[in-house]
């Protein structure tokens, strides 16, 4: 039995991802030997960057259970993105910079938490909501234009590459996902995250504070996408409305592949790390053999049907 | 005979017109099993929310140790030395036995404000009380979605034991268990009062009564209509009780 349960832990996953990850490498090398470069992973590394951030926060609010999910992470870093700009526009100092698009990216989860956990809107239904309602206006406020002017300092910093691996994704992206995993993993806060993603009338009687948890979860998940905009003004040097784009599917893929499991309480950090990984190197290998940017988000979206299927029957299985 | 842990005077308990207990008069005592009987409906489930601090009575008053208390909340009853047991458990089957016993009260060391886990004194401590209890079960690191019924009640009271839990109340432990398991859950509620708690039983098996209770209390129609202790009555007198057959209990049906 226990040997079972190994088997089906966060060491599986990563197994099985990093096999995947090497054959998408392997087949990327049998049909375009030249792709492969230092300059290929840099790329890489920069997209993830962005994925990274958005799905750590999203695999969070899967965890915590409550059949909790944020659709509306793109919308949060579109707008967070383009709030920054329009603000620096207006006048502010480039200094408060990172703090308005972390800021804007926390207050837009926490509004998420709110609808959720207070009004008591169906997760679903709420962040739905909300991604249309951040994605508009964030294309309303812009009309659709990307803002440019981001500051040098943020661009030397966003741009920035240490032996071949892109700042951003050592100074935030790593940081992010080792704090996560260290609470997750060492705390009782993370005791209490899987907890109530498990069985929340358990978690209740015990006394966890499930709604407050959950809150700080949906704000959380704000505050990386805000982190996640900040990064994409600092490398693509624009605010653009449409940065978030597809960041729901891909987050949502990233957070399943990773071995969280829908329904919460199941899952880990270090699979969504890889699962965001073989994502981006599938993307980038796709981009290199020039299949159409169309059909990428079609096999992203195989893949999550996939990653359920596998799922269900891994669960029943067991 | 030691003076009651807990008395309930006049325990009234109405939602709406409906008046599900009436005044209840009752003592706790440590060490002792107290069995409460009754059909679906008679009050007992009411009753055991009120000493849980779910329900607060509409009338008559909770006395622990002599003192007045006033339950606002679960946590109010459980910092009084009161845990209950429920029927479901409200276990959880991803975490480890030992993190199940310390959920919601871990032992941790703050770092900077981040409150890490002790896992080590946490594991041994669940050791500790698993070989007191005698459950047979060697690996407090097992997960719980592993054990039997029989385990998990094993490991619910070892959550009730590490809260320093003076009064344990158990909703139908042995609802749902085989035989076997019965027999162990039973040997556990004892040994339970053995170290001096005071158990509140709540079970439909007259059986399971018969043997581990020392005063059983009967509730019919929101009132406590019988008290006896286990050695002056037998299971056929307990029965009518519960039915309304019995004459005292038609007696004090009529009058009303």
């Amino acid at each position: 039995m226990n040997r079972v349960r190994n088997l089906q832990g966060p060491a599986l996953v990563l197994s099985l991802l990093s096999l995947l990850w090497i054959i998408v490498i392997l087949g990327l090398l049998a049909l375009k030997p030249s792709a492969l470069s230092v300059g290929t992973i840099t790329t890489i590394l920069q997209f993830s960057t962005i994925l990274a951030l958005v799905s750590l926060g999203q695999g969070m609010v899967i965890l915590a259970g409550g059949a909790g999910i944020d659709l509306s992470v793109g919308g949060t870093v579109s707008l967070s993105a383009v709030l920054g700009m329009l603000v620096l526009k207006a006048g502010l100092s480039p200094f408060f910079l990172p703090f308005v698009c972390i800021g804007t990216g926390t207050a837009l989860g926490a509004f998420n938490g709110v609808l959720v956990m207070k009004l008591r809107i169906l997760p679903l239904i709420a962040t739905l909501g909300t991604f249309f309602v951040y994605s508009g206006v964030a294309l309303s406020l812009t009309g659709g234009s990307a803002q440019s002017g981001v500051p040098d300092w943020l661009l030397w910093w966003g741009r920035g590459v240490l032996a071949g691996i892109p700042v951003p994704f050592l100074t935030i992206a790593v940081p992010a996902f080792a704090l996560a995993g260290i609470v997750l993993a060492w705390t009782s806060w993370g005791r209490w995250v899987y907890a109530m993603g498990f069985n929340e009338r358990s978690a209740r009687l015990v006394g966890v504070p499930v709604d407050r948890a959950r809150l700080i979860l949906y704000s959380l998940s704000g505050t990386l996408a805000g982190a996640a905009a900040l990064f994409s003004l600092a490398w693509l040097g624009s605010g653009r409305p449409n940065i978030g784009q597809n960041l729901e599917l891909e987050s949502l893929t990233a957070a399943m592949l990773g071995g969280i499991a829908i329904f919460g309480g199941r899952g880990g950090v270090g699979g969504v790390f890889a699962a965001v990984m073989l994502l981006v190197t599938l993307k980038t290998g796709l981009l290199q053999l020039n299949v159409n940017t169309v059909w990428q988000v079609g096999i992203v979206g195989a893949l999550l049907i996939f990653v359920l299927l596998a799922d269900r029957f891994s669960q029943s299985w067991r | 005979m030691n003076a009651p842990f807990l008395i309930a005077k006049g325990i009234t308990k109405r939602f709406g017109a409906l008046t599900a207990l009436s005044e209840v008069d009752l003592e706790i005592r440590s060490g002792e099993v107290l069995a409460l009987l009754g059909d679906n409906g008679a009050g007992k489930s009411t009753f055991i929310k009120v000493l849980a601090g779910a329900h607060s009575p509409s009338d008559g008053e909770l006395l622990i140790d002599g003192v007045p208390v006033a339950f606002s909340s679960p946590k109010d009853a459980a910092s009084a030395g009161i845990a209950t047991i429920f029927q479901e458990l409200a276990l959880s089957e991803n975490l480890t036995i030992s993190e199940n016993v310390f959920l919601g009260r871990e032992l941790k060391r703050s770092v900077l404000g981040v409150p890490f886990l002790r896992r080590k004194e946490m594991k041994e401590r669940v050791a500790g009380l698993l070989k007191e209890l005698e459950a047979h079960i060697s690996d407090p690191q097992a997960p719980v979605g592993s054990l039997s019924g029989g385990q998990r009640q094993a490991v619910a009271i070892c959550r009730a034991l590490n809260l320093n839990a003076k009064l344990v109340i158990m909703d139908e432990p042995t609802a749902a268990l085989a035989v076997a398991e019965t027999r162990k859950v039973l040997s556990l509620t004892r040994r339970l009062a053995e170290r001096g708690c005071a158990v509140v039983l709540i079970s439909h098996n007259m059986a399971d009564v018969f043997e581990v209770a020392d005063r059983i209390i009967v509730f019919r129609r929101g009132r406590k209509v019988a008290e006896k202790m286990r050695s002056d009555t037998n299971p056929e007198e307990i029965v009518s009780y519960i039915t309304g057959a019995h004459p005292d209990v038609r007696a004090l049906e009529k009058t009303n």
